[in-house]
């Protein structure tokens, strides 16, 4: 199994990886339209690229009252048909990684296996990797790192 | 691609017109730096002053800013310049164009002058006009962070201290270091009361074909990234042109009294004050440096002209100075220019204590960086140096023989260019004095080049010698052609072809990128017509400001002077063969003898539009 990860050191901001991700989705040049946000702040000296972790127990599958999320192949996918558009797994993500814009909710799908973000990114600040012990465990890191951030 | 519109402001009256900019407009002039240009020339009246509500000032985004499209994240500031009273024309790089395009609008255009202190805010479709007297006062960073707070998310375009004083030479600023930094731009933000735009959006830019851009792109970004430069301009940036100029002996020295400086200045010093490199918005490239010293940079253009031209060699001290100028508002090329003038001009007592009220000499750290507060709050001398080379008429004629500048415009290029006579018509020629981002065929530099690729790029004939005259004409007008085109495009210097590299985005991917974008078949040609038809409009609005042959020619040092150190000892301009050049240049470009657009071509212009 192949996931998203990030190396925030090397992400220099320049949001390639989310127009990248409208353009293929929406047909649209808007990182604020993506499912990939780079969070950046010139002044405070940092750029981060928020994906989705693809959780293991994910918030967005479990509290969908219209049971629109599955999980296939590792992937939480949303299905467009069952959604209303509530938002809640927007609101209720822990990462921020579910993004509502324009009435569009928009959840990561790894592209079908090729990500745009990926694709896109000129130095290697994305990468598609395949699962391994030391890959996960800086995930991990990753996301309890981001948590404590989002907490202060 | 054609959702965006055109927000045209006017601050006397208070009022604001949101309108269509005409598919028309867009095919003869594309965006950014071409379609401002032509509203300059078609709103502003010749002779005004810069300073008086009748200026009009331009933000303007290039056609494809904003968009996947590599390195899109350029605008341009356009107004008549209150440091030249010309054509005034800055490109800008940084996030705020791309939010202005999210915001809804491709170019906003200001006029009047507002009674107090005001900001724009643009949000979504709509434009404000707000109070800005608590941002009053306030630097750069101060007031972008503010903004940000009181806002949320936006991205701004300010001016300084020195912009609010009317320092002719006052830049535009956005983010930490991007810069709309030539022709006192930001000055004429403080001239109208308008001390920032913010732009905050959420509209993406509609593609007409987004698989092909998807495909295009992919394509543009892998034979880019395997050029080596990209990756040395990735890791070093700009300072790698200090050691290549020095090497030659070709970096203004002491107001170019000497033409090398010390190895201290090296990229790979620099480096080493280097947290992290950064990009501007669609950027591949990451040249930006974000300094241990608090701020970002320096650039070449600082190295040489905070540097050397004042004779500073300590990296530390260099930074700094760039960073104070970031965080007043001023053009790190003036500033360094006007300076290292006034230095030479004192130790030659050609100005004395009485206009300077103190000592001034080369290589003070301490003096230039109290001289840069001073002149942005224009104070005692500081006053008399915000004039720019206004000064001529107060220190007198012969202080003209010391002044690096074309034009009115101090000169931008650290490189000296005494050796390189292709560089040397180019500062001549621009349309907003001397300036190298105009036209300078950088490719001369490299010595190595073999000569069927210059031929290839510039035409037949071109001999592989920086120091002939013969056919360099056509290097220039190859360049400035192009250049215009990337900056209407909205696209940055840095990978158009012929600028860093004999590769890179020519017309054919400039073509596939537009037609991926708009849906428009441009083929090259067209292309290459928009490029011509901004440089004979620039002309037209400096001719009509009184600009002739008289006024394109260089500093009096390049001609009389030789220079002394390393490779290019000896070398000068001779103004014959110089003159000669300049002629072959006009023919080219189809203007007269005396450097004019010819009238049937102005009727032409004026026709289509």
């Amino acid at each position: 199994m192949k996931y998203l990860y990030v190396y925030p050191e090397k992400c220099t901001g320049c949001r390639e990886c989310s127009i990248a991700c409208s353009l293929s989705k929406f047909g649209e040049c808007n990182p604020k339209k993506a499912a990939i946000t780079v969070v950046r702040d010139e002044f405070n000296r940092y750029e981060f690229p928020i994906v989705c972790f693809q959780c293991e127990d994910p918030v967005c599958l479990k509290f969908c009252h219209q049971n629109a999320y599955h999980i296939k192949d590792g992937v939480t996918i949303r299905d467009e048909d069952k959604c209303i558009g509530c938002r809640l797994c927007a609101v209720l993500c822990p990462y921020n990684a579910v993004t509502t814009i324009d009435d569009e909710i928009i959840k990561c799908d790894l592209c079908d296996g090729d990500p745009k973000c990926v694709k896109y990114c000129s130095t290697g600040a994305i990468q598609y990797l395949d699962v391994t012990d030391e890959l996960e465990k800086r995930r991990k890191k990753m996301a309890e790192r981001f948590l404590e951030i989002s907490k202060k | 691609m054609f959702n965006k519109k055109l927000g045209i402001i006017d601050l006397s009256k208070n009022k604001i017109t949101i309108k269509q900019t005409p598919e028309s407009l867009k095919w003869l002039f594309l965006g950014g730096r071409g379609l401002n240009s032509y509203y300059l020339y078609k709103m502003i009246k010749p002779g005004i002053d810069p300073f008086s509500p009748n200026n009009v000032l331009i933000f303007g985004s290039g056609f494809l800013t904003g968009t996947l499209v590599p390195n899109s994240s350029r605008f341009n500031v356009s107004s008549k310049s209150p440091e030249t009273g010309i054509l005034g024309d800055a490109n800008c790089g940084g996030y705020f164009a791309a939010e202005l395009r999210y915001a809804g609008f491709d170019r906003l255009i200001i006029l009047g002058k507002a009674k107090k202190p005001s900001y724009l805010y643009v949000n979504d479709g709509k434009i404000e006009i707000n109070d800005a007297r608590d941002y009053w006062g306030m630097d750069t960073t101060e007031i972008q962070k503010n903004l940000k707070k009181n806002l949320g998310g936006v991205e701004a375009a300010v001016c300084g201290v020195a912009g609010e004083n009317l320092v002719r030479f006052a830049c535009v600023r956005t983010g930490v270091k991007n810069a709309a930094g030539r022709c006192g731009l930001g000055a004429v933000m403080g001239s109208k009361n308008l001390k920032a735009i913010a732009a905050r959006g959420t509209k993406g830019i509609e593609i007409s074909h987004p698989e092909e851009m998807l495909e295009v792109v992919e394509q543009l970004k892998d034979y880019i990234m395997n050029s080596k430069i990209t990756s040395i301009l990735g890791s070093v940036g700009t300072p790698l042109l200090y050691e290549v100029s020095n090497t030659l002996g070709a970096i203004r020295t002491k107001n170019s009294q000497l033409n090398a400086w010390s190895d201290s200045l090296n990229a790979d010093v620099i480096e080493t004050f280097v947290e992290k490199m950064i990009s501007c918005s669609s950027c591949i490239v990451h040249c930006r440096h974000r300094n241990k010293l608090n701020g970002e940079g320096p650039e070449y253009t600082a190295l040489g002209l905070l540097g050397a031209n004042l004779g500073i060699d300590d990296p530390a001290q260099v930074i700094e100075l760039n960073n104070i100028c970031n965080e007043l508002g001023l053009d790190i090329s003036s500033s360094g220019t006007i300076l290292a003038w006034a230095f030479e001009l004192y130790e030659n007592g050609i100005i004395n204590k009485e206009i300077t009220g103190e000592d001034l000499h080369f290589g003070d750290f301490e003096l230039a960086k109290r001289l840069l507060y001073k002149i942005s709050r224009r104070e005692a001398f500081g006053d008399i140096l915000a004039e720019s080379t206004r000064n001529i008429k107060r220190f007198g004629e012969k202080s003209k023989d010391y002044l690096i500048a074309v034009k009115g415009l101090p000169q931008s290029d650290p490189h000296d260019c005494r050796y390189i006579k292709a560089f040397a018509l180019g500062i001549a020629t621009s349309s907003r004095g001397a300036d190298h981002l105009r036209s300078r065929p950088t490719l001369e530099i490299f010595l190595n080049l073999p000569k069927e690729i210059k031929e290839r790029i510039y035409g037949r004939g071109i001999p592989n010698d920086p120091t002939s005259y013969v056919a360099k004409e056509k290097t220039v007008y190859f360049s400035d052609n192009i250049f215009a085109a990337i900056d209407s495009l909205g696209i940055c210097k840095f990978i158009c072809h012929g600028f860093n590299s004999p590769h890179f985005v020519d017309y054919t991917w400039m073509k596939k990128l537009i037609h991926s974008a708009s849906g428009w078949d441009f083929n090259e040609k067209d292309i290459l017509e928009v490029g011509k038809r901004i440089i004979d409009i620039e002309r037209m609005f400096n001719n009509r400001e009184g600009i002739s042959k008289k006024d394109d020619t260089l500093p009096k040092r390049y001609f009389d002077d030789p220079m002394s150190l390393k490779i290019a000892k000896g070398h000068h301009i001779d103004r014959e063969e110089f003159n000669n050049l300049l002629l072959r240049y006009y023919k080219l470009r189809g203007w007269t003898n005396d450097g004019q657009v010819k009238n049937d071509r102005v009727k032409e212009l004026e026709a289509l539009m």
